[in-house]
């Protein structure tokens, strides 16, 4: 026997550590099945990075609802109460790890179904995962179409973002015609570089293209997320000189693009920044300059159902913070899944699937009061329209029905 | 006219900014061969630090420099002692080790961040950040007249030292020429420490202004460090003179691209790494491949 | 019965075999959830690797690399919507990123050091912004595979392959001329020069070898990912990513990056996977690049190393201390 081949050399070695480490990153026994005693519920999240803000308000609210139902003794599960097991994970923001978090969710920790992350590149590619392995996906933050249809397994809560911009359309076509707007009007149609900012973009165009005597839109600008500069843009908007100023924009961008607007006194007869403009962080970091602002989203705590009282006030006292669209999608997201779940009375993926599918929450806070799903998968609920007014008050301007004052048109110039 | 003026104005006030922010990236480079990546932590903490100063003591954040600037100094001059100068000295190109570390310092200066204020976003809302003021037909928001006038003085001040103090004229002789100052004597250790400390505080200036303009998370600063990188390099990396020239130049053509062009403007970023490629290769190796030359030349004769 | 003698040389190469053969093999007896993190370290081995031609024989450090990853992705995904087998693509992916590479390089290695570094990272960039900006990517929302076209069996087994692959390729050209070309430009270019090394020549051959393998393991993550959006390829992060590796097991060595990789992707994930570390992943790596930087640039290799030769000096080993 040739005892130096046992030896260390400086090339076996660290080739015969690799052979180790192959060996034990595959030896955590294939970890037998746990047995189902619990419900496991998986969801990736972006906690930090470019999508933090909301992907941490969406991990508070996730963990509330699941919370909820253990302190109540568990969720309902075949005539058995079983406790939540919530294994919530941190993307970091990075699509190609998102992907990766699901199927490590899936593959090794078991998890009978999983709850989506926050922003449509993410969710994009998270949705992949869930057909390769038969497991209920629902995702709460993600409103684009494309993401939907293509899997059986893919369940979505939140509208599309096109008939978002169609809403805030309708809404400014009414307007036109209680005379407060007059016709022809001319936009300014600026919108983020994200695939949010796309639909957006696409529905204010097809509906101006649709309406042209109403509408025409004359300037279509987009920018990269976090521009360091947005004089040079509005500068060119200024220039348009549009009647009005449609912008999509993240909570950062909105803030320090509507600082530069104000400095720079523009000034159009109505003005959106999407889905922002209510935020509470918005109003502080823009104080008076973000009234008239005309904003319309997935959900508001003006929405007049008792439910929705109820909540708001079982939120603001559980966490301390007063809830927005986001943390009401991400609160309805995990309750339609456990729900589902109870519903189909066991914790087979098949079942869940089709229990979600079906499924019609009734009491739902989301606009509408009921929540269900497509059959693309995602759930198609109205929007509504908030009016930022002086004074930090907010009123829901649109529907009509549910609307609790009325909307300022033209804005006032300052 | 107006728009010739609109665009020249905007031009010189962005410029500043991005002259601060580049400052300290030229300085440490200048006298230490370190890239120093955590440059973009650096300005996002001080954003933060500026915030706390003035949601904790109503601190204004233009007044609240009196106290960030020596706290950021001092931090630079720990982060030396401490961190920076245990790596080996370079003499030549920055070595890749002294790069990735203090990318290391950066991420570990956004955990922090993420633990003490989580991720979310935040901004400074003091009465006059929305006021703005008519300069030569031109209308200009207070806050940033107010960042260019920090710029402005910063960059004096930084003027001065180089010019008229022992310090600086150590600064810029190793600059210069690196091995010839450090054989004149001139205490290396402690030069690098001030200098690392300078070049924090920049950072810190740069922070403390954006803070001001912008709402920032943890994430905050990458696109800037960018930014500053192009600047740097259009300034030759080495000449003070020459990031003064390079903000100006990149702070123009973004202006003037927006005013003057269709180019989309979400093209902006596209447009000023693609000009860092051009200056760097129509120039190739610049000045300093030439130094480097000379040096290794003196050294083997 | 004397068997054949086994040399020092060929041990590696047995091992390695062995260890080929077992990693392909283990679809028979390993559960998906270990696979996946067998596809992820292979994934991490081919880029590190890849990277090492340049950046660690060569010695010239690009943090520019996930624009290869991009091209490799986008390639593959855009002509499998035309219809064409994914797996048909592959060659095209090399062949576009080595000549995206020599492009890149003509230019660029006439910078030296950082220059040539920064000039990486906005050439990077660039491409990412430029990507998202037209239409043909799918712009910022990416694109999607066609259905109905993965295999994971097939696409483990490529990436397994071609990981190995790359493990073997290196470790030929350490020992080749071109090897020895490159590793004379890392120590010194002037000198190389002076000896009649066309430095440009070699180094965009490094490059353009290099990119090609990294675009081959894009495409295989597309085909896995089925998702390409250049905020998922074209990441500034991924770019970093892959310098790190390397640095970690230690630059310029045969098996430094593919140590590198095991580490780095194995605990990239898993760290995010711990909820109790989900809020301090940041200040592991962070710190954990401090460290090594400071107490030990070799990565670890060079520990090893270090280790190996305190023990030879004190023969008994362990028992001495």
């Amino acid at each position: 026997m040739n005892l130096s081949l046992f030896r260390p050399s400086r090339t076996t070695a660290p080739l015969a550590a690799l052979l180790l480490l192959g060996a034990a990153s595959s030896a955590p026994p294939a970890a037998a099945v746990p047995a189902d005693e619990e419900v496991r519920i998986g969801a990736v999240l972006p906690v930090t990075g470019k999508e933090s803000k909301i992907g941490g308000a969406f991990k508070q609210a996730t963990e509330f609802a699941v919370k909820e139902i253990n302190d109540a003794g568990g969720l309902l599960v075949g005539g058995k109460k079983l406790k939540v097991d919530l294994k919530l994970l941190d993307d970091t923001s990075d699509a190609a790890k998102s992907a990766q978090l699901v199927e490590q969710l899936i593959a090794q920790q078991r998890v009978h179904a999983v709850i989506g992350g926050y922003g449509s590149q993410l969710v994009q590619a998270q949705s992949v995962v869930p057909e390769r392995y038969g497991i209920p996906y629902v995702a709460g933050g993600a409103g684009a179409t494309s993401i939907y249809g293509r899997s059986k397994w893919v369940f979505g809560t939140l509208s599309p973002v096109e008939n978002l911009a169609t809403t805030q359309m309708e809404f400014l076509q009414d307007l036109v015609a209680a005379g407060k707007l007059k016709k022809g009007l001319r936009i300014s149609l600026v919108t983020e570089n994200t695939e949010h900012g796309k639909d957006f973009q696409k529905g204010v165009r097809d509906f101006a293209k649709a309406h042209p005597a109403e509408f025409t839109v004359v300037l279509d600008e987009s920018f990269e997320l976090y521009a360091p500069d947005f004089k040079p843009l509005l500068t060119r908007v200024q220039q348009a000189k549009a009647d009005l100023f449609m912008c999509d924009a993240h909570l950062e961008d909105f803030i320090s693009m509507q600082r530069a607007y104000t400095q720079m006194g523009l000034y159009h007869l109505m003005l959106t920044y999407g889905a922002r403009g209510a935020d509470e962080a918005g109003r502080k970091g823009l104080g008076a300059a973000t009234d008239y602002i005309f904003a319309s989203g997935w959900w508001s705590d003006l929405l007049p159902y008792p439910q929705v009282k109820a909540w708001t006030a079982k939120y603001k006292a559980a966490t301390g913070t007063a809830p927005q669209w986001y943390h009401a999608t991400a609160y309805e997201t995990a309750r339609a899944l456990l729900a589902a779940v109870t519903k189909a009375g066991a914790l087979k993926p098949d079942a869940i699937r089709g229990a979600l599918a079906s499924l019609d929450l009734e009491d739902s806070i989301l606009p509408g009061g009921k929540l269900k799903f497509s059959r693309s998968g995602q759930a198609l609920l109205p929007f509504v329209v908030t009016q930022n007014k002086p004074g930090g008050k907010i009123d829901l301007v649109w529907p009509k029905a549910a609307k609790t004052g009325d909307p300022v048109a033209p804005v006032p110039r300052s | 006219m107006q728009e010739l003026r609109e665009v020249l104005l905007n031009t010189l006030l962005a410029a500043g900014l991005y002259a601060t922010m580049s400052y300290g990236l030229a300085v440490i480079y200048g006298v230490m061969r370190i890239i120093n990546l955590a440059h973009a932590g650096l300005m996002m903490l001080a954003a933060y630090v500026t915030f706390a100063l003035y949601t904790r003591y109503e601190m204004d954040p233009f007044l609240s420099l009196v106290v960030v600037i020596p706290l950021f100094f001092l931090l630079g001059v720990l982060l030396h002692r401490f961190v920076v100068r245990r790596l080996p000295r370079t003499t030549g190109t920055p070595t890749m080790q002294s790069l990735l570390l203090l990318f290391g310092v950066w991420l570990v200066l956004q955990n922090l961040a993420y633990a003490l204020w989580t991720g979310d976003t935040q901004s400074i809302l003091t009465p006059y950040t929305l006021k703005s003021v008519t300069l030569l037909g031109v209308r200009v928001g207070v806050p940033n007249l107010l960042v260019f006038g920090v710029s402005a003085l910063s960059l004096l001040a930084l003027n001065f030292v180089l010019k008229r103090t022992y310090l600086g004229r150590a600064i810029r002789a190793v600059t210069q020429n690196r091995d010839a100052a450090l054989l004149s004597g001139i205490d290396a250790d402690r030069l690098s420490a001030i200098t690392f400390g300078a070049g924090t505080a920049f950072a810190a200036i740069a922070g403390t202004s954006l803070s001001t303009l912008y709402a920032f998370t943890p994430d905050f600063g990458r696109s800037f460090l960018l930014k500053a990188f192009c600047i740097i390099v259009l300034g030759g990396m080495e000449s003070f003179t020459g990031v003064a020239a390079g903000a100006l130049v990149l702070a123009f053509l973004e202006n003037a691209l927006a005013a003057w062009t269709p180019i989309p403007t979400s093209f902006q970023d596209a447009i000023s790494f693609t000009l860092l490629v051009l200056v760097l290769v129509a120039v190739p190796q610049g000045l300093p491949g030439i130094a480097r030359k000379v040096a290794r030349w003196r050294a083997s004769s | 019965m004397t068997p054949a003698p086994v040399s020092r040389r060929t041990l590696p190469w047995l091992l390695f075999a062995a260890a080929g053969l077992v990693l392909l093999l283990a679809p028979r007896f390993l559960d998906r959830g270990s696979l996946n993190d067998v596809w992820n370290v292979a994934f991490g081995v081919i880029l590190a690797c890849s990277w090492n031609i340049l950046g660690g024989f060569a010695g010239q450090v690009s943090i520019g690399y996930s624009a290869f990853i991009g091209i490799g992705a986008y390639t593959t995904v855009l002509l499998a919507l035309k219809g064409v087998d994914p797996y048909l693509t592959l060659p095209l992916s090399a062949l576009l990123a080595a000549v995206f590479a020599v492009l890149i390089g003509l230019p660029a290695f006439r910078l030296r050091g950082p220059y040539f570094t920064i000039v990486t990272i906005g050439v990077s960039e660039a491409v990412r912004v430029f990507a998202s900006g037209v239409s043909f990517t799918g712009g910022s929302s990416g694109l999607r595979m066609p259905a109905g076209s993965f295999d994971f069996s097939v696409n483990y087994a490529s990436m397994v392959a071609l990981a190995l692959a790359v493990i073997a390729l290196t470790a030929a050209l350490s020992r080749s001329p071109f090897g020895a070309a490159l590793g004379a430009i890392r120590q010194d270019i002037d000198a190389a020069e002076a000896l009649g090394i066309d430095s440009t020549r070699f180094k965009l051959g490094a490059h353009a070898i290099s990119a090609a393998l990294v675009a081959v393991a894009g495409s295989l993550y597309a085909i896995n990912f089925q998702y390409v959006a250049p905020g998922s390829v074209f990441d500034f992060r991924l770019s970093l990513s892959i310098v790190l590796m390397p640095i970690i097991g230690g630059v310029g060595t045969l098996a430094g990056p593919v140590l590198g990789a095991v580490i780095f992707s194995y605990l990239q994930i898993k760290l995010l996977t711990i909820p109790a570390l989900r809020d301090s992943y940041l200040f592991i790596y962070g710190g954990l690049l401090i460290l090594v930087m400071l107490f030990e640039p070799k990565g670890i290799v060079g520990l090893w190393n270090r280790l190996a030769a305190s023990v030879r000096r004190s023969p008994g080993g362990s028992d001495a201390r």
